[in-house]
């Protein structure tokens, strides 16, 4: 044990002479303070104009004046993405997902305003959020530390010396292991400091009920990542002839996770699995509704057929006999079709999705940083699953409006009548105003099975390596 | 000095041959330029598709419709496609019209913001602000890895390429013993590095040279009048950018460091010029310049008059509208005809008369972003070079923002074209068919001389870079 500490202060003593490591060091906490507050700009702008326009929206909604439920449905309402309180830590894909939709009756509206669209190409280089400086910079600063680690005393000679002494390789390792996470962990310490004062100080937010938790399994998640970089990296060093191979194994290794593979591996699963266009996609969805899923029943079939349902059931001959309004009830059915229809196709393009997705988790066996960074969007409330829960509660929203104006028009107007009645805000106000809950963290970690099972592949790989060194490496004495 | 050159080169040529790694990564590089080539014409084909098949379903669409008046209408079903056809108050906001951005030829090679962007809409008589932000389907994960095509390939592995081939050109010698038989030569060691980095540069300036001639080439035809100053412009930035990326390396060998340290400074500033520096501009550009979409959305709302039967609230709504347009003055008199359809039109062009003004102010907010980080592009050559490409490509923000201004004046002669019919109560005939309202949309001149500046001003970044090498590989004395 003292062999360990000894070799872990004699490394750290090394790379703190070194100023180009110290500097990269220093740069990288300022990189990432500044990401953090650019993240807290943003993440509080949005969050305001959110709120407002939100608020104005419900407004709209209650004082829309006496009218006819049906022409109310179509008004409608909006829903909004809200910013969860992580993503000023990582924007995950909020970039790229829709924000705002309409809704109304009749039509699942698409989700408008990819963030995306409001920069110039720069913004594919991706934007500097803490997670990015935490996946992507961050090891660059390990390798750095750590490519020399048993290069330079091969060079030098000393790792004899140590090799006579009696140490083994296994302490000479874990001796440096421990000394770069001593040192990423004091890099890392204000930053830490700072987000659990935060995360237990119970920071309220309205999206995420379980701020803690999902604090908790960050810290856990990014600590077994640096340290598996950590680990890798000292391993590398270990089995390297000279320090220059090590440093360009490593950073092959290092361009090859962040940059060509995620890259490559989304450009693959879009050949693979090819998603329709808009217009196709709507036009499909149209054509159903028109003629049926089987294309042989056309609307008109449908009423014929719910119409004599209703008079075999209550037992008249025309619909006006009936204590409610049948268009209500049709005009309910009508929607509950076309939900269906849209539920056909939507369940496929997002399987089509699903498909795609799953080839970035399945390539996550193969590269950490994939599974730090599904994990971490899925952690931060800011990934595809959070977002297609969203989805599914604004749609639910959406159909819990028109169903509550269908059914208030079947009780309360008379059929053939339209302009006649008037419905007014004591319905509106029945409608509660949209407020979206986030699943619970472990939930969503549900969806990330593949990603869990790997991370936990390369935690015990990366320890069987560093446990039982090589024996052969002893001719690179 | 020729016979001295020709040695040099010689030796480099030999040790670069024996270098099995090195040619390995040449054709790795060669391979994934290939392939990146090979991924973004399918991804422009597949919209090359959809445009066809919109294509077609719009001249479908009209095609039933002109067939409608040479007919006998038999059916119900025939008399409504007539009406359709011929009436305005329902041609108005039925006939849906294409307003598409085909892509440049060579957008396949820089497919940039395209996979974004909406390349085609369907446009009707209705409210503009109704049918502009629907999005395209896309996957979110996929828009954020972005595409590995040809300007990837060249932005960001050719100046790794360049760092491993150079970083130990010094170094190397020194760590290898051999460099005091340099010193002994009569040439001086400034000028055998120079040969060396020029003979590099040569050769990987040819690989790079070569991939997008073969890009430009299988894309479109290069000498074509559209793709020609593309092409020019698109040789002439990889040649810049891959000759700034050679002067940082001479920069860096200047320093006489280890060939570690080198390495280590090369990747960091690769890190710098493509990660770090386009990330923060772009969290700058977003808290600087703030925008909400969430005050866009409401637009979109489909409301309408509040009272169909009430004719005071129709007739209020066509005068207001009537006060806008001195093109349909006097067709007032004609009020009384068709009462319901003129409001209808007249309610959802007010909308968007309305709620110019907020959209102007968004576009403008983006276009100040778009301006802002222009005006840091040279920061980093790489951000300078993705952006030339965009631009040449037409795959760039500025050309979906013509685009977006196209779409408006297009819907303007759309709405001209029925308007001037609905509301002067006069029907469609079959000749008016052949001169229906069609999509244009202008050339811009101003993204010629973009080009040009983010050329010279990478040159000059490569220039000063060399000059800084240069100077302090003058002021170093050798070991």
């Amino acid at each position: 044990m003292r062999k360990l500490i000894l070799i872990a202060r004699k490394e750290i003593k090394i790379a703190l002479r070194e100023k180009l490591i110290v500097s990269l060091g220093l740069l990288i906490s300022l990189l990432l303070m500044v990401a953090l507050y650019a993240g807290y700009l943003a993440y509080k702008q949005q969050k305001e104009a959110i709120i407002q326009t939100r608020a104005e929206k419900r407004q709209q909604w209650l004082e829309q004046g006496d009218k006819h439920p049906h022409i109310a449905a179509h008004y409608g309402t909006f829903a909004f993405k809200p910013k969860t309180i992580f993503s000023l830590f990582d924007f995950g894909l909020d970039t790229f997902t829709g924000t705002s939709v309409y809704l109304e009756a009749h039509h699942q509206h698409e989700f408008m305003f990819r963030p995306a669209q409001d920069h110039s190409s720069m913004i594919r280089f991706g934007e500097l959020s803490a997670a990015m400086v935490l996946q992507v910079l961050l090891p660059l600063l390990i390798i750095f530390l750590a490519f020399a680690s048993f290069t330079r005393e091969r060079e030098s000679g000393t790792l004899r010396l140590l090799i006579s002494q009696g140490v083994s390789y296994r302490t000479l390792i874990w001796g440096k292991v421990l000394a770069y996470t001593i040192m990423i962990t004091a890099l890392l310490l204000p930053f830490l400091l700072g987000t659990s004062l935060l995360a237990t100080s119970g920071v309220r937010s309205e999206t995420i009920s379980d701020v803690t938790v999902r604090a908790l399994l960050l810290f856990l998640l990014y600590g077994i990542y640096l340290f598996l970089f950590i680990s890798f990296s000292v391993w590398v060093s270990f089995r390297s002839s000279t320090g220059k191979n090590a440093l360009l194994t490593l950073l092959t290794v290092w361009i090859f996770f962040t940059m060509l593979m995620p890259k490559t591996v989304a450009n693959m699963s879009e050949n693979f699995y090819k998603s329709p266009s808009m217009r196709v996609f709507k036009a499909q969805i149209q054509d159903d509704i028109a003629n049926g899923m089987d294309g042989n029943t056309p609307r008109s079939a449908r009423m014929a057929k719910l119409e004599k349902e209703y008079l075999d059931k209550y037992d008249i001959d025309s619909v006006q006999q009936l204590p409610f309004n049948f268009e209500g009830v049709s005009m309910q059915a009508g929607e509950e079709f076309s939900n269906s229809v849209y539920d056909h196709h939507l369940g496929n393009l997002r399987n089509i999705f699903s498909k795609q997705d799953r080839l970035a988790s399945l390539s996550s066996l193969l590269n950490p940083y994939l599974i730090v960074q599904h994990l971490s969007m899925g952690l931060a409330g800011t990934d595809i699953h959070t977002s297609l829960h969203f989805e599914d509660e604004v749609e639910q929203y959406r159909r819990g409006l028109v169903k509550e104006m269908n059914n208030d028009m079947a009780q309360n107007s008379r059929y053939g009548e339209f302009y006649e009645y008037k419905a007014g805000s004591d319905l509106w106000r029945r409608i509660k105003d949209f407020s979206y809950r986030s699943p619970k963290a472990l939930d969503i970690l549900k969806n990330y099975k593949t990603e869990l099972t790997s991370l936990l592949i390369w935690l015990t790989l990366v320890l069987i390596l560093l446990s039982f060194p090589d024996r052969k490496t002893t001719r690179l004495l | 000095m020729s016979v001295t050159f020709k040695t040099i080169v010689q030796y480099e040529w030999r040790t670069f041959l024996r270098n099995r790694h090195l040619v390995l990564m040449l054709m790795v590089l060669f391979l994934f330029g290939v392939y990146a080539i090979y991924y973004g014409q399918s991804e422009i084909n597949t919209q090359r598709e959809t445009i066809e098949a919109i294509v077609d379903l719009e001249q479908e669409e009209f095609a039933n419709y002109k067939a409608s008046f040479a007919k006998e209408r038999e059916t119900l079903e025939q008399e409504r496609t007539h009406d359709i056809a011929s009436r305005p108050s329902f041609a108005w906001y039925r006939h849906g019209y294409h307003a598409i951005l085909s892509p440049h030829d060579y957008a396949a090679l820089s497919i940039g913001q395209r996979d974004l962007f909406r390349y085609y809409y369907r446009l009707t008589g209705m409210s503009l602000h109704y049918q502009l932000f629907e999005n395209e389907i896309a996957n979110p994960a996929n828009l954020m890895a972005g595409n590995f095509d040809l300007s990837f390939v060249l932005i960001y592995l050719f100046p790794l390429l360049i760092i491993v081939f150079c970083y130990g050109l010094f170094s190397a010698e020194r760590e290898n013993g051999t460099l005091p038989l340099l010193l002994v030569q009569s040439v001086s060691i400034r000028n055998i590095i120079l040969i060396r980095l020029a003979f590099y540069f040569v050769l990987i300036v040819s690989l790079a040279l070569c991939i997008s001639c073969i890009g430009l080439v299988t894309s479109g035809n290069p000498l074509d009048k559209k793709n020609l100053g593309p092409a020019i412009i698109w040789l002439s930035g990889v040649f810049l950018y891959c000759a700034f990326w050679f002067a940082l390396m001479f920069l860096i060998i200047s320093w006489r460091r280890s060939s570690a340290f080198n390495a280590m400074v090369a990747a960091g500033l690769w890190l710098l010029f493509l990660i770090v520096a386009p990330g923060i501009l772009n969290i700058v550009v977003t808290s600087k310049y703030p925008l909400s979409s969430a005050t866009l959305a409401g637009l979109t709302r489909r409301t309408g008059l509040e009272n169909e039967n009430d004719e005071n609230e129709s007739r209020e709504v066509i005068m207001e509208f009537l006060a806008h347009q001195p093109k349909l003055k006097g067709s007032d008199s004609l009020i009384r005809n068709n009462t319901l359809a003129k409001a209808y039109a007249a309610f959802t062009s007010l909308k968007d008369i309305n709620s110019k003004a907020e959209v102007d102010r968004y576009s403008q907010q983006v276009m100040n972003r778009n301006k802002w980080s222009g005006g840091y592009y040279w920061l980093s050559p790489a951000v300078n070079l993705q952006n030339i490409m965009a631009q040449v490509a037409e795959t760039d923000l500025r050309t979906f923002l013509r685009f977006q201004e196209a779409l408006t004046h297009f819907h303007e002669s759309i709405t001209d074209f029925y308007f001037q019919r609905l509301f002067w109560d006069k029907p469609i005939h079959l000749k008016d068919y052949s001169h229906l309202p069609s999509f244009k949309m202008q050339s811009d001149p101003l993204n010629k001389n973009n080009d040009w500046t983010g050329l010279v001003t990478m040159a000059l970044s490569a220039a000063v870079v060399f000059f800084m090498g240069w100077v302090i590989m003058n002021k170093k004395m050798p070991l």
